[in-house]
Order: C-alpha cells, then structure tokens, then sequence
C-alpha cells in the first residue's frame, strides 16, 4: 500500500504541474489556434493524466481525461478546429480535471464528482465530426426517441435491463439535453446582462442524476462509497461555482491594468503610515522608558510590533505591484545582439538569465538606455573579431552573458563579455591624450579606478568611430543614469579574459533604507545602498595631502571629507578624539565622510523639498522622522562633486576661538556665578568683589549655558553649584565642556554635598576645584585667582 | 403663509446681494508686523497661522530661509521675514508666528513678529505701490490706507517666488 501511495504522490504531483502549465498552454491556444506545438503539448497533457490514471484505477478521471484526449487528438489531425465553443468545453473539463485531481489528493479517490455532463459534451465535439470512437460513452445525440420530459422515475425498471454501457449514454444523453436547456437559459440570462452563478445547474444536475447514479455505481467508482445526497451535492458544487470564474475570465482577469497614477497614491499613503508606524515606536520606546515595568506595556509593545510589521509588509506588498521583471528590458537584446553582429561581422551570443527578477517600474524605465549602452559598448570595443579570436585561442563566438539578481536590497545586473578586456595602461594613456586626466592622477591610479575612465566625458576607447558607438557620450550617459537611480557601478576586467560590469541598484526609490548620522546638534540620512562601511577611527588617522584629508582603509587611501564643511555646519560642539567615517560608493568611486556620530538604520520616506528650496546641492530631499523633526537627505552623487572642491582639513584643530587677549586690568576677568540661592551669590560676590574682576550671575544651570551661547563674555572661569532646579552642576559642566570655546574653561563646584562620591562625579563632569560650602573669602579668592592665571600685579 | 415666505426668500436675496456687494470691493486682508511696520496679506492666501516649533535648518541658501519644518507630514520652507526685510534678526518671543501661505502649488511658512488683526478694506482706500519701487519686481502688491495708518499689502505670489 505504501508503494501505491508513493506512486499516487507522484502522479499527484506531476499531474498538478501538467495541469498547471495546461491552463496557460489552453489560453494561448486560443489566441493561436493552428499552433500544432500547442496543441501537442496539450493533447500529451490529457494523454500522460490518462495513462498514469488508468494505471491507478481512477476510472472518472480515466473516463474525462480519455474524451479530452479524443477531442484533442483531432483538433491536432486537423479534423476540428478550436472555436471559443470547442474551448470552452475543453477548459471545463480542465476544471473538472483538477477538482477529480484535488479529490484524489484529499480522499485518494475520484469517486463523488460528476464528469458525465462534461463528458458528454466533449463526446458531442467528437460526435458531431462524424466518428464516435469511445469505447465507454456512445452519445447518441442524434437520436431523439426518448422525449425529453421522461423522468428518471419512469424509467428506473427500465434500467435494469440495459447494459451498463447503454445507462451510461442513456444518462449523458438525458443530461445533455438538460444542459443544453440550461445553457441556453443562462445565455439569455447573461445577454441581458446579468450575472449567473452556475450554481443551479449543478443542482438540476444532481436531481436528474441521482437516481441513475445508483444505478451504476459499478461503473463510476471503483470503491463505491454511498455518500449521503445532501454531502454530495455540496462537493460538488464546489468544482462547479468554481467554473464558471475560471472558465472564460482566466484570459482575462488574472491581471488587472491599474493606472500607475493610482500606485503612486497608493505608494504615497504607504509612506505616510511608515512615518507614522516610525513616529508610534518612538513614542513606544519612550513610554517604555518612563512606565518601565507596567503591565499595559506589554500590550503596547504587541501592538506596535503589529502595527510595524503589518506596515512593512503592507509596504512590500505595495512595492510589489509596482515590480517589473526586468525581462521586459532585456528582451529587446537578444535582436539587438544580432543586428549588431552582423553589422560589426562579429559572431556574438547572448545570455540572459534572471530576468523575472523584479524591478520597481520607474526603474525599469530609466534601466534601459545604460543597459543598450553597456551591451553596445561590449560589442562594439570588448568582442574581438572572429579571427582575432580564433588567433587568440579563444571560441570563434564571443558571449555576453547579461545577469540580474537580487543581493540584499539592491538587484544586481551583471553583464560579462569574454573579449579583449579593458587595459589601465591603454585608458590611462588615452585619458592623457584627451586632457581628461593629469600625468600626476594618472600615475597614481590604480587598475581599478582606471577602468572607470571609460565612464568620463570625452572618452572613447575605439580607434575607429563606428555606427555603433564611440561618440564619447555613451558610457558617460550609463554613469549619470545609474547614479541618478542611487546605484553604483563595478567593473572588474583583465586583459584578454573579458570585462565584467555590475550595476547595483536600489528596489524602489520612494521608500529607502537609509543611515542617519549626526553632525554637532543636526542630523543627516544618507542612502544606505551607497554606504558600503563605516570605520570608527581616531584622529591621528587622518593624514593630510595637497590640503585633503585622506586616511589608509586596508589597502586602499580614501580620501575623506567632514560633513561639517560641505553643509556649513557651525562647529560649537567640542570634535571628540574619535569620529566615525562613512565610506560611500558611488559608481565606482569612493568616498569617506566623516560624521560625529552614528545614530543608526532607519526606514525613510522622500519627501521633496519643494519648488522654493529645490536643487539645494548635496541635498536629496527631506524625510520627517520619528519625533516629527525634518532630516535632510544626503544626495550622495552631489556630495561626491562638492568634496573635490572641499580643501578644509576635516579634524584640524580650529584655534581656539576664545582666545584670551591680553588682560590689562582686573575688569577684564570675567568669572560667572550660578546658584539657584541668592544669598549664596551675595555671598560668592562679596567675596570675589574685592578682586576688582567682572561678575555675571545666573539663577540655574540652564540660563547659564543661555549665557554662555549668547557669547557675549569671554568667560575666564565659573562658579557652579551643584544642586540647583532646571540644570544641576553636573549636568552643566557636561554640557559646557561639549563646547570647542569652553573646552579649557575652568569649572569650580562650591557645593555643600561633601561625599566622596559627589567629589568624584564633580571630576567626571569636568570640574577643576570642589569647594565646600561654608568657605572663607579669602579661601575662593584665592582658588579662583589661581584658576583665572590672575596677574599678580593687580593684587 | 407663502408671503411670509417670499418675504424671507427676498430679504434672503437681498442678503446676498449685498453680501456680492461687499465682496465686490472689499478686500480682507490679515496684518502682522515685522520690525515697526505693519504688513497684510490677502486673508485667502493664508493657509494657517501657527506657533514657531523647531525646524530645520538647510544648507546653501541665504541667510532669510530659515530651513524646513513639519507641517502635518509636508515638508514646508520656512523664510524669515525680518531677515528677507534687511532687519536685524530678532529672537522669536510670545507673539512670534508662522504663517504659512499659498499660492497655487506654492506653499511656505513666515516667520512674524506679531499678528495685528484682519482687516476690511474698501478697494477705493487701496492705493498703488509707490513709484519708486521697480513696477515688476515689487513684492508689494499697494498701500492700503486706514484711518490712522497705512498698511503695505504684499503680493503672496512674489513672497513665494526663489529668488535665488
């Protein structure tokens, strides 16, 4: 039994697969009724069912897939020809074939669904050709003696006496006929243009069937299982109300055309809610924060991973009906491929694989151009002569083989040519020749960024101008193209090998995956499919060259550029030892910015800036994140050009703004005192006023670090105390010493906490002396002279 | 009853007509100030009138575009009119506003001093931009004159031109 149910499997299986394929195979068929191809592979379909079922004793579907082999068999002998009528019928005993093919995989047998309507129609395509050949159901569908308001109970005794063959046309002849009723009815139903389910006849069929089944159940099934009536019915409508939704519509209304416009929107609100789902976890982990522990907590947290997850799939999905396998595009080469060839009498092959992969559809428009440019090129300067080849030991045809695939979230399309390959030194020495390059770039480029030479306006590497290419313009359209899609591009080649290019480029340009950094208090979202790593170095890495800050990566000089200096960020925060580099690709060249922090990945929307603010250089557009705050995004293409032109050394130490002059009488000290207690200031002032020294007071830690930004002192020195509202001591002392001017500034705590521990966190947040409240005059005179350097002339 | 009714209908009428009237040649405008002078834009233009909240600043532009902000999911560009004016920047305080107009697809937030109030102005009392000013170029639109005062009506469209 086991070996029987393996093979059913496999007969399953396989059937399952023909079946499929059949569908699609019918519908072409239709469109294209003379194509034998077709037809034969149909007809092998219905043949192979046929025997595999035979062999397995499923005697109805043996029974339907035999007449559609039959009518099949003489529509390919060209003795009938496909009109919609024969079709119709023919897909619906597909149906009908997969229904038996479902039962069988449910119940592992084919017993309880009705064939013999279908049947019977098909035996009246043969039938009316003219021979009727099936052993099993003759259909006399010429004779007419029996009338046909002969009810089933009239003739029960009748049956008895008839041969099983004879009930059998007897019931197919009495359906037929009811079902011609029907369909006619439903005709006229549906040209006047109602929707009608064929739900009813199914019913009518049971009722008219019912009686006879019994009859000759020998016939139909070979384990005959007695199901209730009402059980039966509802199986099989099933395969019936199915029916009529496959039958005709499968043409047609498998795809719907949707106007782009529409996506768009819908694109658009999609975006809206991944702001909004990007908005709801921020407040989640907010909340989580302040509520740690609470109950309810749990609950939001399912909830917004709900939310998100819903989002992101929904986004997908969206994504996903605006996805054009890139097939599309690469169809138009292969012709290409050969008028090319002919026209450069080279013999070149093409081979494509990957093209269901799937690009959004903005994409697949802007892809083509690069791509006929690229495969141009390939053939044009790549492809050797047949003879150069032949002399070279390679195969007389050259191949290009023309590759997509999906690499994370970026789809890859390879092209590879087996030609001459590109030789740094011939491009380096043709570079020169036109100007696009100096002989210093030149002797320092390596192999790699000499291939990408090739993508430089003015450059054409073939001797002779053909019809084909080397107006110099094409491969610098690839590059722009490719860039302006946020993609980057690869090449690798060697000398007589071939040249393999890689385009990679972004899913969709509406929604990207994007790296937010930050740059003093302002943020920045670059595109992470142009971000290759990020390298946290210190500054000593940093070298400067010709005014140009570079760093080694490994093996390769990269040269670097801050942030700071292409979007004219104020520096006011103090630069830290340490700064993260984000190495960017573009194309093929590279770029190390560096940023003073890394905030992480985070999912953006584009949103453009507007009319008003549009074409900003470096700028991309904006992206509101999670606290409804704006975030610029990073246009990687502009940046690469702003960079050259960049010659401040990113980490140079800027002299320190506040530079003291020189003090020339005790006013030009200026020491500020905060203190939430005005006594306590009193008391600092009456102590310090003797000095003769500038005082300025401030109430908490808040309104002197307002203060100090306002700039308008030179402050020499600070009086803190520790516990006050708003701001206390230690967090003020951490804030100021974020500042570059206020780096050096001496912080002076005078507090009444005594603790080892308040010392101790007093020195961490950068204060210099801790004085203990009470204090004498004399005693915070003379620590805040010897912290302000106080000349001892003025004493 | 049906009189009673035809006179309502007519008085309703005469409502309108009246209302067409006014509509006819008075202009509703909304004044702020910037610095000491008082300035008022068409009431239709103005999309809304908010308080200042954070923005972002942006690159590359003059010192008046103050950056971009957050405008329920719009990313709007945000013009200081002090700034725009030739007036020292001033801190934003209590009466500080964001208007935010429109004109047509353009749309923009500026920063004011302070709202004075809307205004009903008979098209009669609006008089022509002074000579002085290139006809053109001009970002005011006329000078409407009160009472006690005159107030510079500013043309939206030119506000929310690039003019850079």
């Amino acid at each position: 039994m086991d070996e029987f149910q393996e093979i059913l499997q496999d007969f399953l299986v396989e059937s399952f697969e023909l079946v499929e394929k059949l569908d699609e195979d019918l519908v072409e068929l239709e469109s294209n009724p003379e194509d034998l191809e077709l037809l034969n592979g149909i007809f092998r379909v219905a043949h192979t069912v046929k025997g595999a079922s035979s062999f397995l004793n499923f005697d109805v579907l043996t029974h339907l897939t035999h007449h559609m082999e039959d009518v099949l068999n003489r529509a390919r002998h060209g003795e009938l020809t496909i009109t919609p009528d024969v079709m119709d019928v023919i897909l619906e005993s597909v149906d009908l074939m997969k229904a038996l093919l479902e039962k069988i995989r449910d119940t592992s047998s084919d017993d309880g669904i009705d064939v013999s309507a279908c049947v019977a129609r098909l035996d009246k395509i043969t039938g009316g050709s003219g021979e009727v050949e099936t052993p099993v159901a003759v259909a006399p569908v010429v004779e007419e003696e029996t009338p046909a308001t002969d009810t089933a109970d009239e003739d029960e005794i009748d049956y008895d006496s008839m041969s099983p063959e004879e009930v059998e046309a007897e019931i197919e002849r009495l359906l037929s006929e009811r079902q011609e009723e029907d369909r006619k009815k439903r005709e006229a139903k549906i040209a006047a243009g109602e929707a009608v389910p064929e739900m009813p006849k199914a019913e009518d069929e049971e009722e008219s069937k019912e009686e006879p089944k019994e009859e000759a159940p020998k016939k139909a099934a070979p384990a005959p299982t007695p199901a209730p009536t009402v059980q039966k019915q509802t199986k099989k409508e099933e395969p019936k109300a199915a029916a009529p939704a496959k039958k005709a519509p499968a043409q047609v209304e498998q795809t719907i055309r949707v106007d782009v416009k529409r996506l768009d929107h819908l694109m658009n609100l999609i975006g809206e809610l991944v702001l909004a789902k990007n908005r709801l976890i921020k407040i989640n982990d907010d909340v989580e924060e302040r509520y740690e522990g609470e109950e309810f907590l749990e609950e939001l947290n399912q909830v917004v991973s709900i939310v998100s997850l819903v989002t992101t799939d929904l986004q997908i999905a969206v994504m996903k009906t605006r996805m054009l396998p890139i097939g599309k595009v690469f169809n138009k080469f292969p012709r290409m491929i050969r008028d090319l060839s002919r026209e450069l009498n080279k013999k070149i092959e093409l081979v494509i694989s990957g093209e269901d992969t799937e690009l959004d559809k903005s994409i697949v428009e802007e892809i083509g151009d690069p791509l006929v440019h690229i495969i141009r090129n390939s053939c044009d300067h790549g492809i050797e002569s047949p003879e150069e080849r032949v002399a070279k030991g390679k195969p007389e045809t050259g191949t290009i083989a023309l590759k997509a695939y999906n690499e994370g979230n970026q789809i890859v399309i390879q092209i590879d040519d087996d030609g001459k390959g590109l030789d740094p030194e011939m491009l380096k020495n043709k570079s020169l020749e036109k100007g696009i390059i100096t002989e210093k770039e030149a002797d320092s480029m390596s192999d790699k960024e000499a291939y990408t030479l090739i993508f430089r306006p003015g450059f054409s590497t073939a001797a002779q101008v053909t019809n084909v290419s080397g107006r110099g313009v094409g491969m610098d359209v690839v590059k722009t193209n490719i860039e302006k899609l946020n993609g980057m591009i690869d090449i690798d080649s060697e000398v007589g090998k071939g040249t393999s290019m890689k385009l990679k480029i972004p899913l969709t340009l509406a929604i990207i995956q994007a790296l937010l950094v930050g740059v003093q208090e302002e943020y920045y979202a670059i595109p992470l499919a142009s971000v290759l790593e990020t390298v946290r170095i210190s500054k000593d890495e940093i070298y400067t060259v010709e005014g140009k800050s570079v760093m080694r990566l490994r093996d390769e000089v990269l040269s670097l550029v801050h942030i700071g200096d292409i979007f004219e960020v104020e520096r006011i925060l103090d630069a830290s030892e340490h700064a993260y580099v984000v190495v960017l690709g573009l194309g093929t060249s590279k770029l190390g910015l560096i940023v003073d922090t890394l905030v992480g990945q985070e999912e953006i929307v584009i949103k453009s800036l507007g009319d008003y603010l549009k074409g900003i250089e470096g700028i991309a557009g904006a992206t509101i994140r999670g606290d409804g705050g704006v975030t610029l995004i990073v246009d990687v293409v502009a940046l690469m050009d702003i960079a050259k032109n960049v010659k401040v050394s990113a980490l140079s130490e800027d002299q320190n703004s506040a530079v003291s002059k020189e003090k020339t009488k005790p006013s030009d000290y200026v020491v500020m005192i905060v203190d939430d207690s005005k006594t306590d200031r009193l008391i600092m002032r009456k102590a310090l006023e003797p000095m003769g020294i500038t005082l300025v007071e401030a109430g908490d830690g808040q309104e002197a670090l307002n203060i100090l930004k306002a700039g308008d002192y030179n402050f020499d020195a600070m009086l803190i105390d520790i516990e006050m509202p708003r701001m206390d001591g230690y967090s003020l002392a951490s804030e100021i010493k974020k500042y570059n001017r206020y780096k050096n500034l001496p912080l002076i705590a005078v507090t009444s906490r005594t603790s080892k521990s308040d010392r101790m966190r007093g020195v961490e947040s950068g204060m210099v002396e801790y004085i203990t409240k009470p204090y004498s005059a004399d005693y915070l005179a003379s620590v805040v002279q010897r912290n302000v350097n106080f000349k001892s002339e003025f004493l | 009853m049906s009189d009673k009714l035809k006179d309502i209908i007519n008085k309703q009428n005469e409502q309108q007509e009246s209302v067409v009237e006014q509509l006819d040649d008075v202009v509703q405008l909304v004044g702020f100030m910037i610095g000491d002078e008082e300035y008022a834009v068409p009431i239709l233009s103005i999309q809304e009138i908010i308080k200042p909240f954070s923005w972002t600043r942006v690159p590359q532009v003059p010192g008046y575009v103050m950056g971009v902000f957050n405008l329920r999911g719009a990313v709007i560009p945000l013009i200081d009119l002090r700034a725009k004016f030739g007036l020292q920047t001033k801190k934003q305080g209590e009466d500080t506003r964001f208007i935010v107009m429109r004109h047509g697809d353009d749309v923009a937030g500026f920063v004011i001093d302070r709202l004075t109030m809307a205004i009903r102005i008979k098209k009669e009392n609006i008089g022509p931009a002074p000579d002085t000013t290139n006809s053109d170029d001009t970002i005011i639109d006329g000078v409407g004159k009160q009472a006690d005062k005159i107030i510079t009506i500013l043309k939206v469209n030119k506000l929310l031109e690039r003019d850079f």
